[in-house]
């Protein structure tokens, strides 16, 4: 008989030697902040053109979430807009194929 | 790989722009004649495309002390190719400019051009590169996914290295710079949505495999071997 979940193995181990590796660069890395590297990114533009920060401001007015609470809460909703659409499919599938 | 509002000059957004548009009409025209030959592909799209959805929401703490957002490109980029999946990630990315102020209206075109269309293009090359020859096809989902997200990364890098060129050295000198803030932190992000996906597709071809074999999306013969193969 053949092992049926190679492909599960593998993605539990790739999940966890990616979190071992998060816990421990997280605890002995100093002045790991773990922002966004958008952010850096933006720093590196505002060092390679001389510029600070402030001087980049929108081209187009845009608004900004008031608090990383709300930016948070519109993050889950992108996400549960995705996993409604994948869990929804799936069902579906597993439905019709029982019937048939 | 989102480049902020106000940090592109005007010109390289509308340059951007320029290249992004035709390609967005060129996958909504496929998508609508995609679903009209075959309603069953709606729900295909709905699965990859959630998965844009939902990994692109993530933001992964790296080996560089940064955070980092998978794309999630790569199945919907094997299933119905680049030009499509250029149509799905814009509808992410204008609602992330619009409510959370991750990249922008200005700067869309550049984002759209590095996660919706060079990263998928790239991994659909790769995916027709190997779809014929003997590759297991969960390595080539993989590879794909991979491919893709990485390569959404040095596009972003090398778009901003356009814009803002080195003093000393130019172009390359700043290409390397942000090389180094987001690809090196891609990397293992990378890797593990490439296996993620990989996972995904193995319960598609468990579950809906005459899809794909309709679609052409993989032969016949590999599908089913790789169902055998799972059994």
């Amino acid at each position: 008989m053949k092992f049926k979940y190679t492909l599960e193995t593998l993605t539990l181990i790739a999940i966890i030697v990616f979190s071992v590796i998060f816990l421990y660069t997280s605890s002995t890395m100093s002045g790991a902040e773990f922002a966004g590297s958008d952010n850096a990114g933006s720093g590196l533009i505002a060092e390679l053109s001389g510029r600070p920060l402030e001087y980049f401001q929108p081209l187009i007015p845009q608004w900004e979430p008031p608090s990383g609470e709300i930016e948070s809460c519109l993050f889950a909703l992108q996400a549960a807009v995705g996993g409604v659409l994948v869990g929804g499919v799936f069902g579906f599938w597993m439905g019709s194929q029982k019937k048939a | 790989m989102h480049i902020m509002e106000g940090f592109l000059p005007l010109q390289w957004c509308i340059a951007w722009w320029i290249i992004a548009l035709p390609c967005l009409m060129l996958g909504m025209y496929q998508l609508k004649k995609v679903l009209a030959a075959d309603r069953e592909s709606l729900p295909l799209l709905g699965v990859t495309g959630g998965f844009i959805f939902i990994l692109s929401s993530l933001k992964l703490p790296s080996v560089t002390g940064s955070c980092s957002h998978p794309t999630g490109t790569g199945l919907s980029t094997i299933s119905f190719g680049p030009w499509i999946t250029a149509v799905v990630c814009a509808i992410v990315l204008l609602f992330q400019s619009l409510f959370l102020a991750h990249g922008g209206l200005s700067v869309l075109g550049a984002n759209i051009v590095s996660m919706g269309i060079i990263g998928p293009v790239v991994g659909y090359a790769v995916y027709r590169l190997l779809r014929d020859t003997s590759m297991n096809i969960y390595l080539t989902v993989f590879l794909v996914t991979a491919l893709a997200d990485m390569f959404t990364y040095v596009t972003t890098s090398l778009e901003l290295a356009l814009a803002y060129p080195a003093e000393t050295g130019g172009f390359v000198s700043s290409f390397i710079l942000f090389m180094g803030i987001f690809a090196v932190t891609q990397l293992p992000l990378a890797i593990v949505e490439g296996i993620v996906l990989a996972l995904v597709f193995k319960y598609i071809v468990a579950l809906k495999p005459d899809i794909l074999i309709r679609l052409k999306i993989f032969s016949e013969e590999k599908i089913n071997a790789a169902r055998d193969d799972a059994s």
